[in-house]
């Protein structure tokens, strides 16, 4: 009996793939090994110098704007995906539609730069 | 059963199983990395129930924003201290309570639905005008045009909040 | 094809499990991590209701609860980082700003 698979099994397959690639490179690498730790081959990696700092350590400030900003405007991209896609059905009405939504948020962008959100001090 | 419902299965037990992991681990980034597979897990199911622009927005905007968002502040206000208070309010029980009774509730009216007269399979009407993707576009800019516009302003109000709040501490 | 009640359990248990870690737990990011959990379990929810009525409008509502739910960690974070400005603190007791 023929049964029709779903596009999405290639997927899968890739996804399974990706997986065991890792988890069996590992476990080929921790098998064959020697295992002879001491305490600078157990200390973090970073480019092969001392480690600097501890890892702890605390992020800048000056990033957390320019998230908060990559946040909102990639909801912004999301609206403007299905529009892109329907963009000939839906003829300058849904040009209009959307020319408003980017005004709108184009409103907010201006702000944010002139509130001096996209400096870095 | 189909090979859809097995994988609907196995994904729902992993969403709950990362969902339930999240709001018990006491390590802040240990909870955004199993919030992370949760939103996953539940974009795969999206994709099983033919909502895959849903799942693309998903992995888009939660795993790829919000988690990342949420991961960043968790660093920047990171205080090693922060792991050895207690973890939870005095009100678990009140919690588990109220969680349990919405369970019953929802359950109940679950319930009701399965044994009243429910039928429906998915229409191919959708399949007629394109992909989901288009789909979606078609409803959206048509139906949905005044919430569609009001996001906007809603938008508009996050990021001029957002930045009021993250900006007026710098300069201070 | 998955019936209904079952998309609708699984939503529910997401739900009651965002409820319960955003009732419970003292970790403000915690808190935060809950109320998205609950947010997508509503999604979940309508993606299922969308799919056995045949309604494509079930998947453009969670269009925009994810806008909210986006818009609600920024805002949410950002009240984060200034609180934690203030009092130096990340545990959900001490924001009791408000009262007296």
């Amino acid at each position: 009996m023929y049964q029709a698979i779903s596009p999405y099994v290639p997927v899968l397959i890739l996804i399974l793939l990706a997986v065991l690639f890792g988890v069996v490179t590992l476990l080929i690498a921790w098998l064959v090994r020697p295992n002879a730790p001491y305490s600078e081959k157990l200390s973090p990696y970073e480019c092969g110098v001392e480690p600097l700092q501890p890892g702890k350590l605390r992020m800048s400030i000056r990033f957390f704007v320019i998230v908060l900003l990559f946040l909102l405007f990639d909801v912004e991209a999301v609206f403007m995906y299905p529009w892109a896609v329907m963009y000939k059905p839906l003829g300058w009405w849904g040009f209009i539609e959307m020319a408003l939504f980017v005004i709108i948020l184009f409103v907010g962008y201006i702000y944010a730069w002139l509130k001096g959100a996209l400096e870095w001090e | 059963m189909s090979y859809t419902e097995i994988f609907f299965y196995i994904f729902a037990v992993l969403s709950i199983l990362f969902a339930l992991l999240t709001v018990t681990r006491r390590n802040a980034v240990h909870a955004a990395i199993c919030l992370l597979l949760t939103f996953f897990f539940i974009a795969c199911n999206y994709v099983l129930l033919e909502a895959e622009f849903l799942a693309a927005v998903q992995v888009l905007v939660y795993a790829g924003g919000v988690v990342g968002l949420m991961l960043y502040v968790i660093m920047l206000v990171r205080k090693d201290e922060a792991d050895e208070v207690r973890q939870s309010l005095g009100q678990r029980v009140i919690a588990v309570f109220i969680a349990i009774l919405f369970v019953l509730e929802i359950a109940f009216i679950s319930l009701l639905a399965y044994y009243g007269n429910y039928s429906g399979f998915l229409s191919s009407k959708m399949a007629q005008i394109g992909g989901n993707t288009e789909s979606i576009g078609a409803v959206l800019y048509t139906y949905f045009l005044l919430p569609f516009e009001v996001v906007s302003v809603l938008l508009l109000a996050a990021l001029v909040g957002a930045v009021v709040l993250a900006k007026n501490r710098i300069e201070r | 094809m998955i019936p209904v009640n079952v998309i609708f359990l699984y939503s529910l248990i997401i739900f009651c499990i965002g409820l319960w870690g955003a009732l419970s737990r003292r970790n403000v990011f915690i808190v935060l991590m809950g109320i998205e959990l609950m947010l997508n379990a509503v999604n979940i929810a309508f993606v299922g209701f969308a799919s056995s009525l045949g309604n494509i409008a079930g998947q453009i509502i969670p269009i925009f609860v994810i806008t909210v739910a986006a818009g609600e960690a920024a805002v949410g974070l950002a009240i984060v980082v200034a609180i934690f400005r203030n009092r130096l603190s990340i545990n959900i007791d001490s924001f009791n700003i408000l009262k007296w």
